[in-house]
């Protein structure tokens, strides 16, 4: 199984490449650090569990009440 | 709002999976990281196998790890209910057991990826998983994430 990148979109650029080959000289701890942030995400935080059915029945309780700007939309 | 997901949390994650034998793999952002992608994320996906006795092996991992489970929400993770989001918890963590774009738990496992002892899921099924997703945020983040996936493969060669 591999998916092809689409026509219009960019290859790897040397700079994404220079991410890459830096993340890797970093300890996995490191790493972890860097990436795991925190900001509060309106309605998504707001409540301590949720639990869905189905994946379909998520993505449309996403569609419905996050803000678009989250990026949970489609 | 939980704290920030710590390495060491991570380890405990791992840890207390495996002592309880619970059947798991990261998946999302938070596997191509644990992989090597630079990038950011604030929470951690679990893709769980969906069977009563791992739900109910999850449930003893997550009570010990000290999440904050009452009845209703123990019954829907030992159901396996397809997307359950837990935020009662020293950290978030999304529990995913029928996620978009993979469709058999065990050809993941098969072709999982062993980082440090954290079964991660392969890149393409991450891949997969967010084309199928198709959310906004996955279209923004796939161009670079493909162009991980084929750097990761060259590093493999």
């Amino acid at each position: 199984m591999r998916y092809a990148q689409p026509v219009d979109q960019a290859r790897p650029d040397a700079e994404w490449t220079r991410e890459f080959e830096a993340a890797a000289r970093r300890p996995l701890r490191e790493r972890w650090r860097y990436a795991f942030i925190r900001t509060y995400k309106p309605v998504l935080d707001d409540v301590r569990f949720r639990a869905f059915d189905t994946m379909a029945e998520y993505r449309r309780w996403c569609e419905e009440h996050l803000p678009s700007w989250l990026g949970y939309g489609r | 709002m939980a704290a920030r997901f710590e390495y060491a949390q991570a380890e405990e994650v791992r840890d207390a999976f495996a002592r309880h034998g619970a059947r798991y793999l990261f998946l999302g952002k938070s596997g191509l990281i644990l992989l090597g992608f630079p990038d950011t994320t604030q929470d951690a996906d679990l893709f769980c196998l969906k069977d009563r006795a791992n739900g109910e092996a999850i449930v003893r991992a997550l009570e010990e790890l000290a999440f904050q489970l009452e009845d209703v929400e123990r019954e829907a993770i030992i159901r396996g209910k397809d997307f359950v989001q837990l935020k009662n918890g020293p950290f978030d963590l999304d529990l995913i057991f029928a996620p978009d774009g993979i469709e058999r738990f065990d050809d993941a496992w098969r072709r999982r990826i062993d980082v440090e002892g954290f079964p991660v899921c392969h890149p393409d099924d991450i891949i997969a998983s967010k084309l199928a997703a198709n959310r906004a945020k996955d279209r923004e983040s796939l161009p670079r994430i493909l162009a991980f996936r084929d750097w990761w493969a060259a590093q493999r060669r």
